[in-house]
């Protein structure tokens, strides 16, 4: 035995699973279909986690990897408007306003393994290596440093799926996943053992992907492509088990994973109905278009005085804000208040679509609170919210069949979590977990 | 730009003045407005006059505030540079200006002795100066600071380049080096693929 044994580094080690819900990997545990999952979650914490809003993933792991709600990390949704303008953009990793938790590792000289982690397109110089996933569309731009590029492109990885034709064609949905993951588990392999690193972190995506074409097949058991279905999430098991098995042996199985983590962005549930709510607001009177089949926010008509960007961001049509403001500051007040109550009073047949309408304030805090929107509606599961003006109706279904939930996100931690779990609380967590 | 502020935190000696004086150079450098409240110099001018005892302390800190904050609003760059001991009046400052950085400038308080520039720790170790931080006064550190430098472990220059980085993470100063845009045919392919998952 060796009379001085190297002191074993302190890293953390996280595995996000994109839109997973707390109540979908409870059953899969308890069910059998995910045994590796059941083996790791019966110890520890296991909490179900509200996320920020909008519960989407180009806000969420924003607001996971800098701790921080958007009116800090300045991302509100996968679009916005040009300062001063109508103009659609979608904000890139750039546009991102507080360091990722690997920026700060990055700062104090540790070394980060990030591979397929949204919002993070194109990606910048880190301490180690990072490829961006969703809404990543090249994989040069994708990849820091670039000497990765060519060893990434070797091994047939591929960011996304194929998602125009998945979303039609569920066979070829299938094999598209499989084909990332397989993809995914190359690159764990290769950069695991590649760098000497302190963070590592995969995120896996095709989870989201596969519930927002097929969440009625997961909860229907005759459905023709259940146990395909639910073939997935076993692979992805097999996957998580097979990472936490080797962190735990290169830490030292005595610390039970202390440092290893798994969590969800946002959680998933059935859709009933779509909502549009700019066809709400223009049947009450708060929108016009200037020609009778619009298709962005830039169509409005003067004397508008609200409008909506996906999913449910309300924003009041303010002069000296927008080129076509139509709502002085005071009027803005007594507008927001009546819009609220409106929205609150919105019915489906006999069901409330709201389940909450906030101001900015009660839900962001920072300096770039004001570049939120005015009001942020939060629906009831089953509602999906949509910021459409093509649509001629307030209620509606397409063939999406899962749609985003803010408080069924989970989040596991070999260690005590506290009672409640809040997405911007996992930063400083895992950041304490590195030394 | 927009004016921020940039708030060091940090018991004395720990490194706040020099690294915010490296700071303001750069800054200045980079074309920018820059003003520094060094706390040792706004006790001669600003808040002459004033004690140690903590209400002192506290009309001190929310005067540097005060000022920090127009400057802001001006798009100044705002550098405080101060003791500034408790928590509360630092998170009622972040709370006025907004666009607010806080530095904590951590060094133990072994090494701030054994440093003792000023010598002041040893004086206050002889019962001269009553109420000094870290030793017969409190310093309650941030919860959440933007930044930590470890002036014990870094050199200047790392726990500079260290804030910079922060700064233009945070969109504040600009990036030194570029970072491309989305091209018209990635913005139409990002454009199509959130609508297939109808995210758009």
């Amino acid at each position: 035995m060796a009379l001085f044994r190297k002191k074993k580094k302190k890293r953390a080690c996280v595995i996000g699973l994109d839109g997973v819900p707390h109540s979908l990997i409870s059953r899969f545990c308890e069910e059998g279909v995910t045994p590796a999952l059941a083996k790791i979650l019966a110890s520890g914490s296991l909490r179900k986690m509200k996320v920020t809003l909008p519960e989407i993933s180009s806000v969420s792991w924003p607001s996971f990897m800098t701790g921080s709600d958007p009116g800090t990390h300045g991302i509100f949704g996968f679009i916005d408007l040009r300062p001063g303008t109508y103009n659609m953009f979608f904000p890139s990793f750039r546009d991102l306003k507080a360091p990722a938790l690997w920026d700060k590792l990055g700062m104090d000289k540790k070394t980060s393994v990030v591979i397929n982690q949204p919002s993070t397109y194109p990606a910048r110089k880190v301490e180690g290596i990072l490829i961006s996933g969703f809404v990543a569309i090249d994989l040069v731009k994708a990849i820091y440093p670039p000497s990765y590029i060519s060893k990434i492109k070797a091994m047939d990885y591929q960011i996304d799926i194929d998602t125009m034709r998945s979303r039609q064609d569920h066979d070829f949905c299938f094999s598209e996943l499989d084909r990332t993951l397989a993809g995914r588990e190359k690159a764990y392999q290769l950069l695991w053992k590649d760098l000497d690193w302190d963070y590592f972190e995969l995120v896996i995506t095709g989870t989201d992907r596969l519930q927002h074409y097929m969440w009625n097949v997961l909860e229907d058991p005759s459905h023709a492509n259940y146990h395909r279905a639910l073939d997935y999430y076993r692979k992805v098991d097999a996957l998580v088990g097979k990472i936490y098995e080797r962190f735990c042996d290169e830490s030292g199985h005595e610390r039970d994973g202390d440092g290893f983590f798994l969590l969800s962005d946002h959680g998933f549930c059935q859709i009933k109905q779509e909502v549009y709510l700019n066809t709400w607001l223009e049947k009450e009177g708060y929108i016009t278009y200037n020609k009778p089949s619009p298709q962005t926010v830039a169509d409005i008509a003067e004397g508008t005085k609200a409008f909506v960007l996906d999913p449910g961001r309300i924003y009041i049509n303010r002069k000296g804000k927008y080129p076509l403001g139509a709502v002085g500051e005071d009027e803005a007040r007594d507008l927001i208040e009546e819009i609220r109550d409106k929205l609150l009073r919105l019915h489906f047949e006999d069901e409330t679509v709201m389940e909450n309408v906030s101001l900015r304030d009660e839900v962001y805090s920072g300096p770039f609170s004001g570049e939120g929107p005015d009001l942020i509606a939060t629906a009831h599961h089953g509602y999906d919210l949509k910021g459409s003006v093509a649509k001629k109706v307030i209620f509606g279904r397409t063939d999406l069949e899962g749609m985003h939930t803010w408080d069924d996100a989970f989040f596991w931690t070999a260690g005590d979590a506290g009672e409640h779990v809040h997405i911007t609380g996992l930063s400083d967590m895992i950041l304490n977990k590195v030394g | 730009m927009k004016g921020f502020t940039l708030w060091f935190t940090g018991m004395s000696g720990a490194g706040k003045s020099t690294i915010a004086e490296k700071i303001e150079e750069i800054l200045l450098e980079r074309g920018m407005k820059v003003e520094v409240l060094d706390g040792d110099v706004v006790r001669t001018n600003l808040s002459k006059g004033l004690g140690f005892s903590k209400e002192d302390r506290d009309i001190n800190i929310r005067r540097i505030g005060f000022v920090s904050h127009i400057l802001t609003r001006n798009d100044v760059v705002a550098i405080a540079a101060a003791i500034s001991p408790y928590r509360e009046i630092r998170d009622e400052n972040r709370k006025l200006i907004g666009r607010f950085v806080e530095v904590h400038c951590k060094c133990p308080l072994d090494t701030l002795k054994e440093r003792d520039v000023k010598g002041l720790y040893a004086k206050a170790a002889r019962g001269e100066i009553k109420e000094f931080t870290g030793v017969s006064d409190p310093y309650e550190e941030p919860l959440k600071p933007e930044v930590i430098v470890d002036t014990d472990k870094e050199s200047v220059e790392e726990s500079v380049a260290k804030i910079l980085r922060t700064l233009e993470l945070m969109g504040y100063i600009p990036p030194s080096g570029e970072e491309d845009e989305y091209t018209a045919e990635e913005e139409e392919k990002i454009k199509s693929r959130l609508q297939d998952l109808g995210y758009i």
